[in-house]
């Protein structure tokens, strides 16, 4: 076999790796592409044939009250989900990663456990709960119930980058005379700032898109995903593809710099 | 632990801190109370609250502890062993689903993550980033875009008329469209563990292989697949458990016709009204993830982790 062969073979298999990893990523956008595609149509059932483009959907969306209030009560919930499981998720993945205390594997086992839970399960667990002790539907329930969900998430984040942080380093602060908040205020949070960011960004993104906890937490208040199923389940209205792909494109955007904060402290550290 | 061992401890306990509230307010105390306090009202509290529901007595949406009943899991379980009514199609149904949902995934996630950590360098980010995207978007705006694509009139028909091809049988409503959407939203829960795991492996150990005079096939029989059997175990368990979860595919994707145990749990709650029945029904699900949620978790170390991702 010459060099020259061989080389083509090679290059023929990692064709096949990249085509075969081309085709699953394809799979991937499929539902997405699809609902872009129908939230330019301009009619009631799309075909490519006499496609025409159209941003009707996306007025009609905006203009709407009904879906402007759902929009309304999904920030009401995802403003402060993010500020609160941020806080929580962190302290527990310091506390975790930075410390040795009793039980410790323990605390991972409840801390993780949530993550790993169909959404359904915890949402109606929670409805049940929630009216047990009085706590109710609404916003605030709401808040709450995705707390659980996504603070786990957060501390899963943020311990993986804290995981890559020496030890000494605190230690070398402490001997140099660090109180245990100037010790966090100049090394360990600036250390793990990275991870912090992007466990923001993936919680605000989780709770913009909840569905199953809302639905079931929500009461009589509609978000964005609650209103879209709703429509979604009575049949066929143009307007859903276009307020889905809006709440789609800020997802997008939000992940990807996610990524790019986190890839760029992979490549720099 | 001996009586004097015990008091020997408390004394201990009573001289590193006089008030044991300000050992609460020390780190890393402060810093777990929050997590902790939120889990154990708002997480292991629901939990219970399944549990209890399912004895109470029919359309009961208060607990009364004294009274209590085995109706439902009678109810349930007569209705899987003997196959009658809603229950047995349910059985049928959830398992079906879940059991090829299991098989699909991981026949096709594997190469792609073999692809993933091993072949593939250029563009790798954003293939990542195509196969985490899906992950964090709504569960019914994904199973909603599929729905967009199959229906008739939807995008695949636009696309196969450009050939010509105008009658086929419907995609919509059929168990295997449920199996679809289950395949898409749980993928990149294999994907993903089985990714990281064949990341873990050393090129050397690869290479050593080779030189010892290993062939393709065994190579991958006795050092790949051993080495990634841990991510294959964990992105199983993972993809089994979600997916009997799965409610928004058999609403949106099956119409309503075929009904999974998801989707039957939450016809009782929201239809019905029917809390105990419901719980009863979901007590199965809870335990069954318990239990692979206790594995998974023992077998996932965070460390390994975090030293994967400098790879």
């Amino acid at each position: 076999m010459s060099v020259e062969s061989r080389s083509l073979t090679d290059r023929l298999g990692a064709g096949v790796w990249y085509g075969y990893v081309a085709l699953v990523a394809l799979f991937f956008l499929t539902p997405l592409f699809s609902l872009v595609i129908a939230s330019f149509y301009d009619g009631r059932f799309f075909s490519i044939v006499d496609y025409e483009f159209s941003v009707e959907w996306y007025r009609a969306a905006l203009q709407s009250g009904s879906i402007r209030s759902a929009f309304m009560n999904t920030v009401r919930i995802s403003v402060p989900v993010t500020i609160l499981s941020t806080i929580i998720g962190t302290g527990g993945a310091i506390a975790y990663t930075r410390y040795e205390f009793p039980y410790q594997e323990r605390f991972k086992l409840l801390a993780l456990l949530p993550i790993f839970f169909p959404l359904i399960l915890l949402g109606l667990g929670m409805s049940m709960w929630t009216s047990v002790i009085g706590l109710g539907y609404g916003i605030v329930p709401s808040i709450i119930g995705e707390l659980v969900w996504i603070s786990p998430i957060v501390m899963f984040v943020v311990s993986i980058t804290a995981l890559g942080v020496d030890p000494n380093v605190e230690e070398a602060a402490r001997d140099l005379g660090a109180d245990t908040l100037t010790m966090y205020r100049k090394v360990t949070l600036p250390l793990i700032w990275d991870g912090v960011v992007s466990g923001a960004i993936f919680a605000f993104v989780l709770s913009w898109n909840n569905y199953y906890i809302v639905s079931y937490l929500s009461g009589a208040q509609s978000t964005i995903t609650t209103w879209i199923h709703g429509r979604m389940t009575q049949g066929f209205t143009p307007v859903v593809p276009a307020v889905a792909s809006l709440i789609f494109y800020v997802s997008i955007l939000l992940v990807v710099v996610a990524f790019v904060i986190e890839f760029r402290e992979e490549s720099s550290g | 632990m001996s009586t004097i061992e015990t008091l020997r401890s408390r004394v201990g306990a009573a001289t590193r801190s006089d008030n044991p509230l300000l050992t609460l307010l020390r780190p890393p105390y402060v810093l777990l109370l929050p997590l902790s306090i939120l889990l154990l009202v708002m997480f292991v509290g629901p939990l219970l609250a399944i549990v209890v529901f399912s004895v109470q007595p029919d359309n009961s949406i208060s607990l009364n502890p004294a009274v209590w009943t085995f109706e439902h899991y009678a109810e349930i379980v007569g209705g899987m062993v003997s196959g009658e009514g809603v229950y047995g199609d349910v059985l049928v149904n959830t398992a079906a689903v879940s059991a090829v949902t299991t098989g699909v995934t991981l026949v096709f996630s594997y190469p792609a993550a073999y692809a993933l950590a091993r072949k593939i360098e250029r563009y790798k980010t954003v293939f990542l980033l195509v196969l985490i995207i899906p992950l964090f978007t709504s569960v019914n705006i994904r199973v909603f875009g599929w729905a967009l694509f199959l229906v008739s009139n939807g995008v695949l028909d636009s696309i196969v008329s450009l050939f010509g091809v105008s009658s086929y049988p419907t995609m919509m409503y059929q168990r295997w469209t449920i199996i679809l959407g289950t395949t898409y939203v749980y993928m990149p829960f294999m994907l993903f563990p089985i990714y990281l795991s064949l990341l873990s492996i050393d090129d050397e150990t690869i290479a050593a292989a080779r030189d010892l005079g290993a062939g393709r096939l065994t190579l991958f029989r006795r050092i790949v697949l051993p080495l990634s059997k841990p991510g294959v175990i964990i992105g199983s368990l993972f993809v089994f458990i979600l997916s009997l979860g799965a409610d928004v595919e058999a609403q949106i994707l099956g119409g309503g016709s075929i009904f999974t145990m998801a989707s039957n749990i939450n016809y009782s709650f929201g239809y019905s009204q029917n809390w105990p029945l419901g719980s009863a029904q979901a007590v199965g699900l809870l335990i069954i993830t318990l239990i692979a949620g206790v594995i998974i978790l023992r077998t996932i170390d965070l460390r390994e982790i975090a030293s994967r991702g400098d790879a």
